[in-house]
């Protein structure tokens, strides 16, 4: 694992007054470097990155599990209290979207439909139009029950790609939600972590418990299903033993379309998935990497370093969230050396 | 008149006395007394005097009256003169005259007459420029000229007074013709306005005021309209220089698209008027409906058709950018620094992440790099292109040269032998060729501060891959021609001792020369070219796939042989540490990097696949994919370059240890928990 270059010095710049539990997800807006995060504090907390400055808390009536911008004045919130809300930062505000019937794991806004998306433990997606803002009766597009409960969910143009437990992966397309699109089984042997679709729109990347990472297409073709393939990540040999971590967060990078990985090693890793390397590994956070996220010109990566309770309720290192600015040999692709002979 | 009187008098004397003597005659018939006569006769005569009196006083009366008659008539002329600012001539010479009152009454009757004539005659003008002012007054709608102002006052009516009326009457008219000719301007240029806005004049104007549409007949002049007529003008001029703006705003826009999109002039033509006005100012602007809602739109529309257009035109158009990149990349030999479809991703542009312009210009500066540098690399990669060729000759002549056959003569052989003399000649060339390109690569790079990569290849690389290639085929060749002089001794011998020749027969050493050593394969890296003969190396590294298999099995029994020494020897071989070590470089040989997890897609291993244990529960026993697949194999060409780190995509069975607790997700998996679910268990317990 040493082969890439280890970088000296720290993860970056540690934002001050960060989240006292667990983060469970960070993420920058797409107009500027605010960056939102969730937290089991029950609270979700505007930052600017860049000013390293907390423009605002918003207190929920549970642990907040997932949050999204709406746009850069406000955001959406995914509630362990069942609740989907909406905040305006300016002002505070909050409306209520509506509830679902058992905690709210994962919330996404899709700019293309106008429409939020939200995943939740009582196995169901429900779509939410925030355009209309005629009380929660109207707000509700629909419910869509999943195979199980919905741990992760990712957006790329039309295309929604939910990940459940029990290993399901359902595609939809957001102008039909009538049915998923396809429905899949994860190639990975493992509960699912995170999905994340490639900015391509091609595919997306799902990661499992068992440090590993799947490659996969939406291309149903023999010719693009041959591209796909999986590789071990995050894992460590001590005194014989191989020891393995789960992968919780991935992030790819809005331009070169490259990915980041973290895992509860404490590791962040560069990837670069169609030259199938390693682009680089930063050096180690003090606790496990919860969530990640590019800035919209991936000149910045917002890392969260807190315990995600894979080993129970433990003394762990308190939570904290890294910004570093990134360099662009971390994350552009490199050539391959040996390109097949045409 | 004084003769008649004076005969009627002494006829009333005669009478009176006759009559006075016919009283005597009766009265002394009578015997009246005397006291009684006297009496009689006194009562007469008061009674005479009676009448006389009373006829006094009656004339008295109509002299008096006759005076003041005159009196009046000349107070009268005299005001009258003095109203009409005249000097009363007459009166002074009046006094004199002893023509008797009625006679001064006469003379002055005509006069007064003539002057009350005059005076009504000069009201009437006044009346008249009166009327006039007035009309004019309320046309223009001055308050303060109102009727009280000039009361119908008579008592100044003299010429000065009239003059100064009449002046003001011009004046009013004066001020009048200007509110009239102001109003035509406005007029005017309203109708220009709502010419140019398109908008219906009659409709605009009658807005203002009623009067003003009707083509003759008079205008309303007041203050009031100007007023309005001004704010109408105002505020169409307000629409016109915001619709100006509008229009010019979406002329610079189709401005643009055009360039962009190479627009054909006939249909640029069709707006050249909207174009055309993009600097112009808004007084400059008079063309009728230039700036209608409709025109407008209409251009709206257009440049709406454009974007429209350039949307869809815009992935071609990046599309063929890249592909021009990429062309000139390839021409320079250039490789892109990622796979183009991550640098320009075509469809985050579709789903409207990227801008497509922004984009586009990147793209655009890419060529503009890629350019100046094939520029700089052009002398380089002339040589280049010879060096290559003159390698391609030498490998033709090397496999020519194997040709046994080679000297028969056949159909164009004279050709090929010509080639060959050529060829000869040209490798001779070689070495100073590779000597002068090394040493202008070389300043190139110290000139740059980079190195200079052929096809992502260093250029200096495959210079040396060349020359220690050479060099070895040099090598190569001694050592045949030092068989063959072996050879030729064992057939010396051969024949001294059995006096027979054996049959030509190909060297012994049945070693095949690697096909391309004439030409380095310019993709080939170093280690490459190291691992090219050496077959111990492969046979070395089978031994070690076969290790690395076992260890993966024993991977795959997870908890139980979590510990075992030969299992964490082995499994530590695994991992990829690329150190000099040698052992470790062997390892890093067994795992095909890149190897996809199609089944078909790879070698097949040599070594069987070991079946594992039985005491393995059945979901771990079946990793990703069967183990059959699993790609462990001799990979041919390592990888080269140290810095990336391949990822580790060989499936290699289930892990020896989980940093979490593994019932959780493999002893029970109908009750699988996320760590979210069982972090809010435990919050809510709490």
């Amino acid at each position: 694992m040493s082969a890439a270059p280890v970088p000296l010095g720290s993860g970056g710049k540690e934002l001050s007054k960060p989240p006292t539990d667990g983060i469970s997800n960070l993420r920058f807006s797409n107009h500027s470097d605010h960056l939102l995060v969730s937290s089991w504090d029950k609270t979700v907390r505007l930052y600017d990155a860049n000013a390293n400055v907390l423009k605002g808390e918003f207190l929920h009536g549970g642990p907040v599990l997932d949050c999204c911008f709406h746009d850069d004045s406000s955001g959406f919130s995914a509630c362990a209290d069942n609740t989907v809300r909406r905040y305006v930062f300016g002002s505070g505000k909050e409306d209520i979207l509506g509830r679902h019937d058992a905690p709210v794991r994962c919330v996404e806004y899709s700019y293309a439909a106008g429409q939020v998306i939200t995943g939740s433990w009582d196995k169901t997606l429900k779509c939410w139009d925030v355009r209309g803002a005629s009380g929660p009766e109207h707000t509700l597009v629909g419910t869509y029950p999943q195979p199980e409960r919905v741990y992760s969910l990712s957006l790329v143009g039309n295309k929604l790609v939910v990940a459940t437990a029990g290993r399901h992966i359902n595609v939809y397309d957001l102008r039909n939600m009538s049915q998923p699109e396809q429905r899949r089984e994860s190639s990975l042997k493992y509960q699912t972590r995170c999905v994340r679709c490639y900015p391509n729109g091609t595919g997306f990347a799902l990661s499992s418990v068992e440090g590993r990472v799947a490659m996969e297409f939406f291309d149903m073709s023999e010719t693009a299903q041959t591209k796909k393939y999986a590789f071990k990540c995050h894992r460590k040999t001590e005194n014989g033993r191989d020891i393995v971590y789960p992968v919780n967060a991935m992030a790819f990078h809005p331009i070169y379309g490259t990915f980041a990985t973290g895992g509860c090693d404490g590791y962040v890793n560069v990837w670069d998935g169609i030259n199938k390397k390693r682009l680089y590994q930063y050096s180690k956070y003090p606790t496990s990497i919860s969530a990640l996220s590019f800035s919209r010109d991936g000149r910045l990566l917002a890392v969260a370093s807190s315990y995600t309770f894979e080993e129970g309720d433990i003394l762990h290192e308190p939570d904290a969230i890294f910004i570093r600015s990134v360099n662009e040999v971390e994350v552009k692709p490199k050539p391959k050396t040996v390109p097949a002979p045409s | 008149m004084t003769s008649l009187p004076k005969n009627h008098l002494s006829e009333m004397e005669t009478t009176c006395e006759t009559l006075l003597h016919e009283l005597q005659v009766i009265w002394d018939e009578i015997g009246e007394s005397d006291p009684e006569k006297d009496k009689m006769l006194l009562e007469l005569e008061r009674e005479c005097l009676e009448v006389y009196r009373r006829r006094v006083d009656q004339s008295n009366k109509r002299r008096a009256q006759l005076r003041q008659a005159i009196a009046d008539s000349e107070a009268e002329l005299a005001a009258i003169c003095s109203a009409m600012g005249e000097r009363p001539v007459h009166i002074s010479q009046s006094n004199q005259n002893a023509g008797g009152l009625r006679e001064e009454l006469k003379a002055i009757a005509p006069q007064l007459e003539e002057m009350k004539k005059r005076k009504a005659e000069r009201w009437g003008q006044f009346l008249e420029i009166i009327e006039q002012i007035k009309k004019i007054s309320v046309e223009i709608g001055h308050s303060d000229y109102n009727s009280s102002d000039i009361a119908l006052d008579q008592s100044d009516l003299s010429m000065r007074k009239l003059e100064e009326l009449t002046m003001r009457l011009q004046a009013l008219q004066k001020e009048k013709s200007e509110r009239l000719k102001q109003v035509f301007d406005y007029l005017k240029s309203l109708s220009m306005l709502c010419e140019v806005l398109g908008l219906d004049y009659k409709e605009t104007v009658s807005g203002v005021h009623p009067s003003l549409d009707e083509n003759e007949g008079s205008k309303c002049i007041s203050d009031d309209t100007i007023v309005r007529l001004e704010c109408a003008i105002d505020s169409l001029r307000k629409v016109k220089i915001q619709r100006m703006q509008k229009l010019q705003d979406l002329a610079t826009t189709m401005l643009e698209l055009w360039n962009l999109m190479d627009t054909p002039i006939e249909e640029q033509q069709l707006f050249q008027n909207v174009t055309c006005k993009l600097a112009a100012s808004e007084h400059e602007i008079t063309e009728p409906n230039t700036l209608s809602e409709d025109y407008i739109s209409y251009v709206e529309a257009e440049v709406l058709r454009l974007e429209q257009l350039k949307a869809s035109k815009m992935k071609d158009l990046v599309l063929k950018k890249k592909t021009e990149l990429e062309e000139h990349r390839r021409r320079a030999h250039i490789i892109g620094e990622v796979g183009c479809e991550t640098e320009f991703p075509i469809e985050a542009i579709e789903a409207g992440a990227i801008d497509p312009s922004l984009v586009l210009e990147q793209i655009e500066a890419q060529i503009a790099i890629v350019k100046e540098e094939a520029f700089s690399r052009k002398d380089i990669l002339e040589r280049i292109e010879k060096w290559l060729a003159a390698c391609e000759e030498e490998s033709w002549l090397e496999e020519y040269n194997k040709d046994e056959n080679r000297y028969n003569a056949g159909r164009g052989a004279h050709l090929t032998l010509k080639r060959a003399e050529k060829a000869r000649n040209l490798i001779s060339k070689i070495p100073a060729m590779v000597d002068n390109l090394e040493a202008k690569v070389t300043t190139w790079e110290n000139e740059r501060g980079t190195d200079f990569a052929y096809d992502g290849v260093r250029l200096l690389t495959m210079l040396e891959e060349y020359t220690i290639l050479r060099q070895e085929k040099e090598q190569e060749r001694k050592r045949q021609r030092d068989q063959k002089k072996l050879q030729g001794q064992l057939m010396a011998e051969q024949e001294a001792l059995y006096g027979s020749k054996p049959s030509p027969s190909k060297p012994l050493n049945g070693k095949k020369t690697p096909k391309n050593t004439g030409v380095p394969n310019r993709r080939l890296s170093l280690g490459g070219a190291m691992n090219q003969h050496s077959k111990t190396d492969i046979a070395h590294s089978n031994r070690a796939i076969r290790a690395a298999k076992k260890a993966d099995e024993m991977g795959t029994l997870s908890p139980v042989s979590r510990g075992l020494d030969i299992a964490g020897l082995t499994v530590r071989k695994l991992s990829f540490n690329a150190t000099s070590n040698n052992t470790s470089r062997e390892s890093e040989v067994l795992r095909k990097p890149f190897s996809q997890v199609k089944p078909g897609n790879q070698l097949a291993p040599t070594t069987p696949v070991s079946k594992p244990l039985a005491s393995i529960p059945a979901d771990i026993e079946e990793e990703n994919r069967p183990p059959k697949t699993v790609p462990i194999i001799a990979s041919k060409t390592p990888i080269a370059a140290p810095s990336p780190s391949p990822m580790q995509v060989a499936c290699t069975p289930a892990p020896v240890a989980l940093k979490f607790e593994e019932e959780n997700i493999k002893l029970s998996p109908e009750v699988e928990f996320s760590f979210e679910e069982r972090r809010l268990a435990l919050y809510l317990s709490r």
